[in-house]
Parts: C-alpha cells; sequence; structure tokens
C-alpha cells in the first residue's frame, strides 16, 4: 500500500514540475504571440507579420545569415567530426584540453572575440622581415569579412557542436565500429562516411541546429564587423517597431521548433544500440 | 611452414611490456584458444594478428606472407568482438554485406553470400532487422557471419560470448566451433574463461603476465599442467611444497607424509624440493591398504555444486578438496568423521619449479 502510495506521490509531482516547466517555455511565447496579433487595435490579425514580411530587408539580412548559418555548420562539422573522432580513437588524453578550449566561448565574451579579429585582421598579414603580403586586411572586402564573421561563429558555436558530436561518438563506440570496419577492408574515408557519420547523425543534427540558432539571432560579431546580418536587423527593428519584431520572434521560435521536429522525423528509432535479450 | 606463425612477437607499451617474446604456429583449419588472466597480453596478442597494434619486435606470418607491418584492411582476417560492433545503421544483410561491398562484389553475388552466411548461422529471415531489434546472442551471430562473409585467411574472436548470459554462451561457443569445423577456418580465440577454452580448442596457450605459460590440447593442459600457474589457472588444485626423499622408490615429502609419483625424478637430487599438484577429482574415499598414498583424513567440509560435491578434507596439517560425482544415492559421510583417502601415482603432478 505505501508502494502504491509512493509511486502515485512521485507521480503527482512530476506531473507537478512538468506543468511548470511547460508554463515557463510557453508562457513567453504565448505572450509573444498574443502581442503580434494585436497590431491593429481590438481585432485579432497577422498584419504585424504581414508588415515584417514585407520589408525587403527582412529578406535580405534573413537569406544571408542562413548563408553564414550553413557555411558555420559546414566548416564546424569539417572541423569537430573529425577532432573528436580522432581524439576518441588515437587521443584520449587530449580531450581534457580540447573540451577546455571548446568552453572558452562561455569564458571569453563575443565583443571580446570581436575586437580580437578586427584587430588582427584589419591590417594585411606579411612575411615577417619583409613588406611581402600574405593575406590583405581582411575587414576591407566583403569575402574577408565573410570569412572573418564565419570563423567567429565557428568558435561562438563550438561549445554546443563539440559536445554533440562527441557525446554521440561516446554513445555508439567509435573504436570498435572502426575496427570492425577496418578488419572488413575498409579505407579511413569508407568509415568516416558510411559507419561514423550515420551513426552520429542525430548528434550533427543537434549540433548544427544549436549552431543554426545562434548565427540566426547573433548582434554583436554581425554589428561590429558591419554585415547586414538578421540579429542586427531585429535589433534596431525592436527600437523603432513594436509589433514586427514579437511576430518575426514568434517565427524564429516556430522555425527552430519546426527544425527540430524534422531532427525527431529523421532520426527516429535511430541509434539504438543495446539489443533485446 | 604453418599456416599462421607469430615469431618472437613483443609488444611494449611506454614502460609496461604487454607481450614478451610470443611464440605460436598454428596450423590451417586449427582453432587455437589464448587463454589467461586479465592484463596477461592474449586480447594485445590477437589485435596485433589483426593489426590495431603493431609489434614492437618480431614477425606476423599469414599462409606465408609477413604482415606485421601491414594496416588491418590489407590483412583479409575477420574479427568478432566482444561487444559485437554491428553497425547501427545498417540492416542485419547490409553488416554481413559490408566487407563484400569494399571488395566491389557484384550485388548479385553479395546478396548470394549474405544469405549463405544468413542461412549457416540459422537466421535466414532476419536480413531486414537492425541490430538493436536482435538478442544479444543472435548480435554475435551476426558478428560471426559478417567477419565470415569475406572468406578471411584467419578468424579472430576477442572474448566474443562474454557478454552473454550462461546459457546462451554454452551453445553459441559450440555453434562457433562446429561453424569452424564446417568451413575448415584458421581461427584464433580470446577468452578468460577456462570451461570455454578447454571445450571449444584444438590448442590452449596459457598466457600470464605477457608470457606463454604452456602451450597443448584441452586434455595436456588440464591434466598435465607445466607450471604452478597454469595448474592452479585451470580447474581446482591442491598444490604443496615437497621435498624429494627417494628417488629408487619416487617419494616426494610434505612433511611427515609420504607421496610416491610417477613423474620422472631423473636429474633431481634427494632433499630437492619441488612443487606438486593434485586436482581434486583424482582423490577418493579407500580403506585398501595396499593403494599407494591412502591416507586417514578429517572430513572438514562438504560443498554441493550440483554435478559434483566437494569435500574438503585435513591430512595431519595438510588441507585438500576433493571431488565426488553426485548421483542420488550418493552417501557422504559426516562432518567431523574420519575416512581413508587414496590418489594415484599419476595424480601426483610435478610442476616446473622456474616459472611462477
Amino acid at each position: 500500500m505505501n508502494l502504491i502510495s509512493k509511486a502515485r506521490k512521485i507521480s503527482i509531482w512530476s506531473w507537478f514540475w512538468f506543468i511548470l516547466g511547460v508554463l515557463y517555455y510557453v508562457l513567453p511565447l504565448y505572450a509573444t504571440l498574443v502581442f503580434s496579433l494585436q497590431m491593429e487595435r481590438g481585432v485579432v490579425s497577422f498584419k504585424a507579420y504581414e508588415s515584417a514580411f514585407a520589408d525587403p530587408e527582412f529578406w535580405r539580412t534573413f537569406s544571408y545569415s542562413i548563408f553564414l548559418a550553413v557555411m558555420t555548420i559546414i566548416v564546424s562539422i569539417t572541423l569537430v567530426v573529425p577532432t573528436a573522432y580522432w581524439i576518441r580513437l588515437k587521443l584520449p588524453e587530449a580531450r581534457r584540453i580540447v573540451e577546455f578550449i571548446t568552453l572558452m566561448p562561455f569564458v571569453v565574451p563575443a565583443i571580446i572575440l570581436v575586437f580580437g579579429l578586427i584587430r588582427i585582421y584589419s591590417f594585411p598579414v606579411v612575411i615577417p622581415f619583409t613588406s611581402i603580403q600574405i593575406i590583405p586586411p581582411l575587414t576591407n572586402f566583403k569575402v574577408g569579412t565573410n570569412i572573418l564573421i564565419i570563423a567567429g561563429y565557428i568558435v561562438l558555436g563550438l561549445p554546443y557542436m563539440y559536445r554533440s558530436v562527441d557525446t554521440g561518438m561516446r554513445t555508439v563506440d567509435v573504436r570498435t565500429l572502426t575496427e570492425a570496419a577496418q578488419a572488413m577492408g575498409a579505407n579511413w574515408g569508407t568509415i568516416i562516411t558510411k559507419v561514423i557519420l550515420p551513426n552520429v547523425r542525430t548528434a550533427l543534427l543537434s549540433g548544427a541546429l544549436l549552431t543554426f540558432a545562434i548565427v540566426v539571432g547573433e548582434v554583436i560579431l554581425a554589428s561590429f564587423l558591419g554585415v547586414p546580418a538578421f540579429g542586427p536587423y531585429l535589433f534596431l527593428l525592436g527600437q523603432h517597431r513594436a509589433y514586427e519584431p514579437a511576430a518575426l520572434s514568434f517565427t524564429t521560435f516556430l522555425l527552430t521548433w519546426a527544425a527540430m521536429g524534422i531532427i525527431q522525423l529523421v532520426t527516429g528509432g535511430q541509434g539504438q544500440t543495446t539489443g533485446a535479450h | 611452414m604453418a599456416y599462421l606463425e607469430l615469431n618472437n612477437i613483443s609488444k611494449v607499451f611506454g614502460k609496461t611490456t604487454a607481450v614478451a617474446d610470443f611464440n605460436l604456429k598454428v596450423e590451417r583449419g586449427e582453432l587455437v584458444s589464448f587463454l589467461g588472466p586479465s592484463g596477461c597480453g592474449k586480447t594485445t596478442t590477437l589485435r596485433m594478428v589483426a593489426g590495431f597494434e603493431t609489434p614492437t619486435e618480431g614477425r606476423i606470418i599469414i599462409d606465408g606472407m609477413d604482415v606485421a607491418n601491414k594496416a588491418p584492411n590489407q590483412r583479409n582476417v575477420g574479427m568478432v568482438f566482444q561487444a559485437y560492433a554491428l553497425f547501427p545503421n545498417m540492416t542485419v544483410a547490409n553488416n554481413i554485406g559490408f566487407g563484400l561491398k569494399i571488395a566491389k562484389k557484384s550485388s548479385e553475388e553479395i546478396k548470394k553470400r549474405v544469405q549463405e552466411m544468413l542461412d549457416l548461422i540459422h537466421m535466414s529471415d532476419f536480413g531486414s532487422r537492425y541490430p538493436w531489434q536482435l538478442s544479444g546472442g543472435q548480435q554475435q551471430r551476426v558478428a560471426l557471419a559478417r567477419a565470415l562473409a569475406m572468406s578471411p585467411r584467419v578468424l579472430l574472436l576477442d572474448e566474443p560470448l562474454s557478454a552473454l548470459d550462461a546459457k546462451i554462451r554454452v551453445s553459441l561457443r559450440a555453434e562457433i566451433r562446429s561453424i569452424q569445423q564446417k568451413l575448415g577456418i584458421t581461427a584464433i580465440y580470446v577468452t578468460h574463461d577456462q570451461e570455454e577454452a578447454l571445450s571449444i580448442s584444438d590448442r590452449i596457450v596459457v598466457m600470464y603476465d605477457g608470457r606463454t605459460e604452456q602451450i597443448g590440447t584441452p586434455f595436456r593442459i588440464y591434466n598435465f599442467p607445466e607450471t604452478a600457474f597454469v595448474a592452479s589457472f585451470i580447474g581446482t588444485l591442491n598444490s604443496f611444497n615437497a621435498e624429494v626423499t627417494d628417488l629408487k622408490n619416487n617419494i616426494l615429502s610434505i612433511g611427515n607424509l609420504n607421496l610416491t609419483t610417477a613423474e620422472n625424478l631423473e636429474g633431481r637430487q634427494v632433499g630437492d624440493k619441488v612443487m606438486i599438484a593434485i586436482r581434486p577429482e583424482r582423490i577418493n574415499f579407500s580403506s585398501e591398504q595396499k593403494k599407494a598414498n591412502l591416507f586417514d583424513c578429517t572430513i572438514e567440509n562438504i560443498t554441493f555444486l550440483g554435478s559434483i560435491v566437494r569435500i574438503q578434507v585435513r591430512v595431519g596439517d595438510l588441507r585438500l578438496a576433493m571431488d565426488t560425482f553426485n548421483n542420488p544415492f550418493l552417501e557422504l559421510p559426516r562432518i567431523g568423521s574420519t575416512a581413508g583417502i587414496t590418489c594415484s601415482r599419476e595424480a601426483v603432478i610435478i610442476l616446473n619449479p622456474d616459472i611462477s
């Protein structure tokens, strides 16, 4: 009897915390949604959304931020996956150092990072003791600035991307899978593309989603490097308008949730490694 | 020349010698087990054959070719891991066909071979399932099929049954042995389970602390252990320090007790110290005065172990364990009572004093 009442007690408390958690996340969203629908006084309408989407600046900045996010994700995956894989496989002793490095963006604020980037890359990189330029000042031209901002975003997203990938690799025992593939004649390229990447797909998508969210909403790097990104646009819009920023914020939330739903759909049922006994 | 040869293999990690001067010749179609406690170097040796570790010294020759410095994907060896290591993103059929796909076999050939392998492991209808939909035993059978699909030159099994429960372990080891014999494939099997090694192997290499202690058939390893370690690691054992007292009549003494042995004492002197061993099942109750090695004992403890009953007895200052087969009509002595026990001259084994 005691056990049953204890179970009920636990269940009630679980529900309480669950509902509290849901309210914590849903209430602000609900408030944003309700506010965004009240642009016309006394009428519930999508006018704020129409107005926001009608602004060509919105599409320009949003598409540019998506471009930056996609590039950041591609380069991050290219850098992080082989690094995390190699550390798990050959250099486990380096894991703590790399983990520490990947946590640096939590300690060093974005403002410091962007000043560092501007200070170093607004001057040409020359061969020491000569005046021969290897790299021109990156802040002086568009491609250079894009390179700088993507590099900065990679750093900001590193804690999320590295941890996601590393956790994914931990769950599938990459070492044994690698050895199994090697014993069957596979080379490194085949192992990474056919064995490792498909098995850390969920982790990669999680890392990519987090990176996407960071890049699309980022303000500091984009403002100081002077690029027309979505973050500064939303910030400026918020200073002059009331309803449109709420509409765009809600849209961004919906996009993020849609992305998470797609991840669940794509990876549903995969990644289970334990057997049924 | 043997089909697989490991010549003077050693492996050093930093200051630790994991394997020292290891030598082995394995004939085609033979199954050899590496048996020993954790850290004895058995898995390291297997991994050197697979190519996952490079020997610090020595040569590994498979079918006349030195492969010691070849990458694992160039050796054509099949490997079965303790943790199954099936690719979670692939179906059973794709797992089995993975190596064949790498070898660029035609899709018809792959399909045919995969079905052959599925039939071999009695899982013909499981091709479309994913690893997580299988039990541990089924996963390991798929891993075995995957390793065999490419017709490897050598099959390596690294504690393949350790993660399974006792009943499945027994049935699966019989299945592994049957498949190995059916295909006539050369295999190396790593285990720390003596029963597994004794039941599955043509020969066993007993390893300890990076060294080979003894190589022999299961029968020889069990009945004629050459070192104290082998004797103590394989089965239960009574071992004592004894002294040679009569070379003519092959008599050894342990304190006041005299034991006759059938072992050759040639080259030994009276007064030499030796280590002797007697298996518990070689000791019997007896009161016949004519028998060799007859002693009076006191029964100290009786333990029921299912098929056998283990009886702890005391002979003077010595404690001995003796085993007797269980049967429903077995009359066991009472604890504290006295009885006569005996063992044959052949049961008294002298262990190699140089090792352990």
